[in-house]
């Protein structure tokens, strides 16, 4: 191969070849040419070839293993991070917008209206025992299920039954009960709730849609099955419950309580001014931080509320 | 609850495996928490006959020659004569009784499935060989009984026979969840349970028949306050001709007790809990005698009413308590005699003496009795039936069987006399429900036929006419949960499976979701704090103590109080964000953490808020900020919240604050409103968090930051012409505020046509203990038209030097 030098010359003395043009019969001019352009960008080739292994020369080789370079100091990365229980009720307000279904937030001060009258428990029934309410001395709730909501959910968007044909509204929210705290206990949880109106609805598309709800969180298929519970606000009432699904290490066998779910109450639906003679709901609500603890691998829900920065700064 | 597999084989026919029918229940009645196969439990468990019982000198035990059948004495003892010799601790242990024998290599029953099962072996204790072991009914796990072995009935044991076959041990234990059967009385009892496994498998159910006492009523025994409280009052009286005394033998009754989890107390306490154990039904029994002395009167007068004030009753376990108007009570005449459907009273207490019994069977109102239950912590069989609702259908029928069956074990030849008292008008009449088979099918999403309908519901004893499509349902009056349509269509769709219903979607119209713009703000703001800002978002709990609200000098009296709170750490709502804070800033800097920034996002309240329009608290959503840094790290991060958001709030000086020290802080105000303040944290303050200064927060209440008119976020303008840059230093008196230098450089530059600008302070600079201070700025400029020449650019900054010089600025 010819040095660097050699071929500038070459370069040089190519170009005086050029001048050699206008002395040429016209008919040969065009493969003169053509033979001194092509023999130019071989040179020029060659030249750059040349110049790339010389810089290359010059290059020293690094640890390329090693996180940051030699007599520098470590990277710092932003500290900042986000809840992971505000993170996930995002995402899964998100998830339900997709669907077609509006969002509000659940209040965190309420009263026995919104958290049991206007969902047909009867006065001083036992199943308001099951709730484990905290009270204000005013008689206030802290509320117990994000249902709470339900009423205000129903009137606000009544509108929506003549506008459109039916309310489809989730509802995610901290909660409270009255329990015993330990690894999977806590008085202080998250929950979403989910209302649909129209006057069409049915008990298979209450399943269809919460099982659609954990097929796009997953992102598979899963099977589905129910139990029957009890529930004053739901009629017919059911506990629901997926497949393990493959991201949690299932392999088809074990299933998951996602939460409890059923038809509206028609009380419910006349306590809310909407005629249960002509519309018909289904509901349903979950709990948020277990589908987080399942999530990250996270054994104790104690975590969430700890304010320890070791345990958030892995999200 | 506890519930026998093999009562419910006696009951229903099942053609399908025990899993499957497990599965069955728990899709179509109730969850199933657990289920135990008795089994293996009682795999190497014998009957024996004790051949000869004798006392071991100087010890309580009892050497003792067993007879387990020939085969199993040859095989396991071959040494005494043709018994097994066993050493027996029990006192009762006698010649001639049949007794539990535990075999060696036998795990004892009440070890079983835990953590330590304890094998019995062949051993010597105190000299003697011993080979396996007499077993106590608690070492058995039938029951607590500890005070002897147990004894069985020659008339149904005899010895090598296995235990689990004499007393129905071969059976699985059924646990199930009671709260989803709240609404369900009729569940509480096998038969009723049964019924529903019948449904569930598609077969007719027959309710087993009962006994029934035949006895002359007697009117003017029973006297009840109101309807509300007891619908239904029935007892019977009983003579009985031998005294009855505990059952001596441990039999399949007692088993069956067992299995439930209650266990043998009395021949006829037994009956009574073996009644309400098939039925729902709870019964109490009296003793007459008691009863009439205590009431004082000839007969009995038997009184229900509500409890009155200071009134106290003796229960059934010595306990003294005092009793709450809601408390339902049964008396003697006037006198409480029993706590009603909680627990009966010492007073009326049968015993070895009771000659004559009142039986007594009732409904009461569960939300008298569900009060009864949470004031006194009573949470019996009983209770638990009656919290339920029992159905007065059961009451005096139940009563009846009960009546005449212990009549007859009690050698009786009648029961007495009968007494009932109805307060609801007879007979009783049952729920009727008109609908359509659409209004089932049309609320699950099925196609079941109208025959599948009509035989589904028949077979839980429902009754039905049907004209094709439409339905008169009359519902059975034990289901007192049976009320309008959707219930109907619930028994159809459980009973056939949910499972089974076809999976459709609900049409959807293209209208975008709203979306709760607190939820989104919040969003915003988190990625802003966590992804850009650095800072850590935490969530604490919405409860925080008094002391937590002294540390911060919040008036307490403005804190909702929790009045049931699980600790005084967790007894007052919140009325703001930043003292949670402060308290784990703290406990993350101990972890060894620094210069880290906290905030959180959450609902707060304060009473001085008043109530909205729904009549509850006005809650404020509010973000709270900590952070290890003076005045100016907190106003950064408000700026930048402020510049990113495109808010345009304004800081104004504060008077006083329970947590900042004013001079080092800052109002913060949204369109002339103020939404919070942020600055340095009083060192008052952060002693008490064992904190040193400089800290500083921002609190700002959210809400008028999603109404407030945003700023508009015009990018620069771009010039074709270059810009020119130059820095500019300023000397001031110290006094002079920094805001007066920029203002009077862009009120300069404002009134120059076609300039663009930007402007950026660089540094504050101020010799130590001097009264002067350096403010420099950056300063970029260009003309919109032209290029900018030399000339014009310091005609520009003499302008600027001259205006600045009457706020005493000079140029350095």
């Amino acid at each position: 191969m010819s040095s660097l030098e050699e071929l500038k010359l070459e370069l040089k003395n190519l170009g005086r070849e050029y001048a050699k043009i206008k002395t040429l019969p016209e008919a040969e001019r065009k493969s003169f040419g053509e033979k001194i352009n092509s023999r130019k960008a071989a040179i020029l080739a060659a030249i750059r070839e040349q110049e790339e292994l010389a810089e290359s020369a010059d290059i020293k080789p690094i640890d390329l293993t090693a996180p940051f370079g030699e007599n520098a100091k470590p990277f710092k990365t932003a500290s900042g991070t986000k809840h992971p229980l505000a993170t996930e009720l995002a995402h899964v307000a998100d998830i339900y917008r997709q669907m077609g279904f509006s969002v509000i937030e659940a209040r965190q001060l309420d009263d026995e209206f919104h958290m049991f009258d206007s969902l047909n428990f009867p006065k001083e029934h036992p199943a308001r025992d099951g709730y484990d309410t905290f009270r204000t001395s005013e008689g206030f709730i802290p509320p117990a299920h994000t249902s709470t909501m339900q009423y205000r959910a129903l009137t606000r968007f009544r509108d929506h039954l003549d506008k459109y044909g039916q309310i489809a509204v989730v509802v995610p929210g901290r909660v409270f009960r009255n329990e015993d705290v330990d690894a999977t206990h806590e008085h202080t949880f998250y929950q979403c709730e989910g209302v649909f109106v129209s006057k069409d609805a049915t008990l298979g598309q209450m399943l269809a849609t919460w099982k659609n709800f954990f097929e796009t969180y997953y992102g598979q298929k899963l099977n589905i099955k129910t139990q029957p519970g009890f529930f004053p606000f739901t009629e017919p009432s059911l506990e629901f419950q997926i497949e393990k699904p493959k991201a949690l290490g299932g392999k088809g066998d074990g299933w998951l309580e996602m939460g409890g779910c059923g038809m509206i109450h028609p009380n419910v639906l006349k306590t809310a001014g909407i005629d249960p003679n002509i519309y018909k709901g289904f509901a349903w609500g979950g709990g948020i931080d277990r589908l987080v603890m399942l999530k990250y691998g996270i054994n104790d829900v104690r975590y969430f509320e700890s304010g320890k920065l070791e345990f958030l700064k892995e999200f | 609850m506890l519930i026998s597999l093999n009562e419910l084989k006696r009951l229903v026919k099942i053609q399908i495996s025990d899993d499957e029918l497990f599965k069955l229940i728990g899709s179509r009645l109730v969850e199933i928490e657990s289920v135990e196969d008795l089994a293996p439990k009682y795999k190497k468990i014998y009957v024996v006959k004790v051949k000869s019982a004798e006392p071991i000198e100087g010890t309580h035990l009892h050497l003792c020659q067993i007879d387990a059948g020939k085969e199993l004495n040859a095989e396991v003892d071959p040494e005494h004569d043709g018994y097994i010799q066993v050493v027996c601790g029990a006192p009762n242990v006698k010649k001639g009784m049949l007794a539990a024998w535990i075999a060696p290599g036998a795990i004892v029953p009440s070890t079983f499935n835990t953590d330590n099962p304890f094998e019995i072996t062949a051993r010597p204790l105190r000299g003697f060989e011993s080979y396996g072991m007499l077993a106590a009914a608690d070492e058995l796990a039938l029951g607590e009984d500890h005070e002897g072995i147990i004894s069985l009935d020659p008339e149904t044991a005899k010895p090598g026979d296995l235990l689990a076959d004499i007393l129905d041990l071969n059976d699985k234990i059924i646990e199930v969840e009671n709260k989803s059967l709240t609404h369900r009385p009729d569940c509480f009892g096998i038969w009723g349970f049964a019924r529903e496994v019948a449904g569930i498998l598609g077969q007719m159910f027959r309710t087993p028949g009962m006994p029934s006492a035949d006895a002359n009523v007697k009117d003017g025994i029973i006297s009840i306050e109101s309807a509300e409280i007891c619908p239904c009052y029935t007892c019977a009286i009983i003579d009985l001709d031998n005294p009855l005394e505990k059952n001596p033998y441990f039999d399949k009754n007692a088993a069956f007790l067992a299995k439930a989890g209650m266990h043998p107390i009395s021949k006829i306490v037994d009956v009574t809990n073996h009644y309400m154990l098939l039925t729902g039904q709870p019964l109490h029994a009296f003793d007459y005698d008691k009863f009439i002395a205590v009431g004082g009167t000839k007969e009995p007068k038997i009184n229900v009413r509500l409890a009155r004030n200071d009134e106290k009753i003796v229960l059934l376990d010595g306990k003294e308590i005092s009793l709450t108007p809601s408390d339902i009570l049964i008396c003697s005449n006037d006198t409480p005699v029993a706590l009603a459907g909680a627990m009966g009273g010492e007073s009326t207490k049968i015993d070895e003496s009771t000659r004559r019994v009142i039986l007594e069977s009732a409904t009461f109102s569960l939300y008298n009795l569900r009060k009864t239950q949470m004031a006194h912590g009573i949470f019996s069989e009983a209770i638990t039936r009656f919290t339920k609702g029992q159905p007065i259908v059961n009451c005096e029928r139940v009563m009846l069987a009960a009546a005449q069956e212990i009549a007859i074990i009690a050698g009786a030849s009648k029961v007495n006399f009968v007494a009932r008292k109805y307060m609801v008008p007879l007979p009783l009449k049952k729920e009727v429900i008109a609908l359509s088979v659409s209004d089932i099918n049309n609320l699950l999403g099925s196609d079941y036929s109208p025959e599948l309908i009509v035989r589904t519901l028949e077979n839980t004893g429902f009754e039905i006419k049907s004209t094709g499509e439409k339905l008169t349902v009359a519902a059975p009056l034990w289901r007192t949960d049976i009320h309008i349509k959707e219930d109907i269509a619930e028994e159809v769709g459980r009973m056939l499976g949910f499972d089974n219903l076809p999976l459709t979607f609900p049409q959807r119209p293209f209208v975008c979701p709203e979306i709760d713009p607190m939820f989104e703000f919040k969003n915003q703001l988190r990625t802003i704090l966590s992804e850009r800002l650095g800072a850590n978002e935490l969530l604490t709990y919405s409860f925080v103590s008094k002391g937590l609200q002294e540390k911060v000098n919040e008036d307490i009296e403005d804190s909702y109080k929790i009045v049931n709170s699980i600790s005084p750490e967790l007894e007052c709502f919140r009325q703001s964000i930043v003292p949670s804070l402060l308290d784990k800033l703290r406990a993350n800097e101990k972890s060894g953490y620094k210069d880290f920034t906290l905030y959180e996002i959450n609902q707060v309240s304060k009473k001085s808020w008043g109530l909205t329009d729904e009549n509850v608290p006005v809650v404020q959503t509010e973000l709270g900020l900590t952070l290890f840094g003076d005045y100016f790290l907190a106003k950064h991060i408000l700026n930048e919240l402020a510049n990113t958001l495109a808010l345009k709030l304004d800081v104004k000086p504060i008077d006083n604050s329970n947590i900042l020290e004013p001079l080092h802080a800052g109002a913060i105000y949204l369109e002339g409103a103020r939404i919070g303040e942020f600055g340095e944290i009083k060192s008052s303050v952060l002693k008490r968090f064992k904190l040193t200064p400089p800290i500083s927060s921002v609190r700002i209440n959210l809400e008028p930051c999603l109404f407030a008119k945003k700023s508009q976020k015009a990018a620069i303008k771009l010039s074709k012409f270059p810009f020119v840059s130059r820095d500019l230093t300023f000397r001031v008196k110290t006094e002079t505020n920094y805001i007066d230098i920029e203002s009077g450089i862009k009120s300069v530059l404002g009134q120059i046509q076609n300039i663009i600008y930007v402007l950026e302070p660089i540094s504050i600079f101020r010799k130590p203990d001097g009264d002067e201070k350096n403010i420099s700025f950056h300063l970029e400029i260009a003309n919109e038209t032209k290029t900018l020449d030399s000339h014009e650019i310091s005609d520009i900054i003499d302008k600027i030097t001259n205006n600045l010089k009457t706020l005493g600025a000079e140029v350095v």
